[in-house]
């Protein structure tokens, strides 16, 4: 994921812009507003500053992959069989290949179910298919358990939050909890505001929950 | 099918899978599994921290879900 700024005179001059420095069409950005000065009568020239998340491709993002080899056929086999004895059908298949990485995606009416709240139930089903996987064949690419594109989602929503939470803590000068979150979500959130130099995170409780902590630079050894 | 699911789960994880034994307890309310598996592969079921036990559990309720029925999971060592 990265995050790249734009800025024009209006939101569509910003948008404009950043479509033509990144060569993509306009319903392949997330935008979104960080800033917005009205233009004022006597000065002219407003100011409006947009924020553009960017997905990180992948070499397959579309569609499915024919499963390949005795590994990729069995742990989809064994998904499928999951799936089934929880009473739901589904379809199940490859959705890509990366280095040492593979993407599982389940397709079916009753996903909501199958991403559970939070994602916690994808979660169970990626840690036990990971460790069948791991009978499977040692030293197995790890597998990504994803239904209805949730992850990716979820990740976009989050890294939108650590900036608006990094906006947030800079107007307010003081800092804010998160929720709980697991390691994964934590990292994105770290990652997306380790290059901002004027805000600070860190993790705090017990667990594999942690919750963030966002600093506003400077507020952290206040009272 | 609450009870084909743990075993399904336990077999997959575990050295022995001869060794898996679930038992259905009816209770007022809930259904209890009891799930018993041969003495080295306990850890096996429950995992670090109990992170497997607890993903057995997520995958549990979801299925739960489904059927309205409730059920708890015991592991038995």
């Amino acid at each position: 994921m990265e995050v790249k700024e734009f800025e024009g005179k209006n939101e569509e001059e910003a948008i404009n812009k950043a479509i033509e420095a990144l060569g993509l069409n306009r319903d392949d950005i997330d935008v979104e507003i960080v800033e917005a000065k009205k233009s004022s009568f006597i000065f002219g020239g407003g100011k409006v500053k947009i924020r553009v998340h960017l997905e990180e491709e992948r070499e397959e993002s579309t569609g499915s992959l024919e499963p390949a080899g005795d590994f990729e056929n069995q742990i989809i086999e064994f998904i499928e069989g999951l799936i089934q004895r929880i009473g739901i059908s589904a379809h199940v298949q490859i959705s890509f290949r990366e280095d040492n990485k593979i993407g599982i995606d389940i397709d079916s009416q009753d996903s909501g179910i199958l991403i559970g709240k939070r994602g916690q139930t994808l979660e169970a089903l990626q840690t036990i298919a990971n460790v069948a996987a791991s009978r499977i064949q040692d030293g197995h690419p790890r597998i990504i358990v994803d239904s209805q594109d949730y992850r990716s989602r979820r990740e976009r929503s989050l890294v939108r939050l650590a900036y608006q939470t990094a906006d947030e803590v800079r107007r307010t000068r003081d800092s804010k909890l998160l929720e709980a979150m697991n390691p994964f979500e934590r990292r994105l959130i770290h990652t997306a505001l380790s290059k901002e130099r004027d805000v600070e995170t860190s993790s705090e409780g017990e667990g594999l929950y942690k919750r963030v902590r966002v600093y506003y630079r400077g507020s952290r050894n206040r009272g | 099918m609450e009870k084909e699911l743990v075993e399904y789960i336990a077999k997959s994880l575990v050295d022995d899978p001869s060794g898996v034994v679930v038992n259905m307890v009816e209770g007022e309310k809930s259904t209890i599994l009891e799930l018993k598996v041969s003495e080295g592969d306990i850890g096996k079921v429950i995992g670090k921290h109990g992170r497997i036990a607890k993903a057995i559990r997520t995958i549990l309720s979801a299925s739960s879900t489904k059927s309205g029925k409730r059920v708890v999971l015991e592991i038995l060592d």
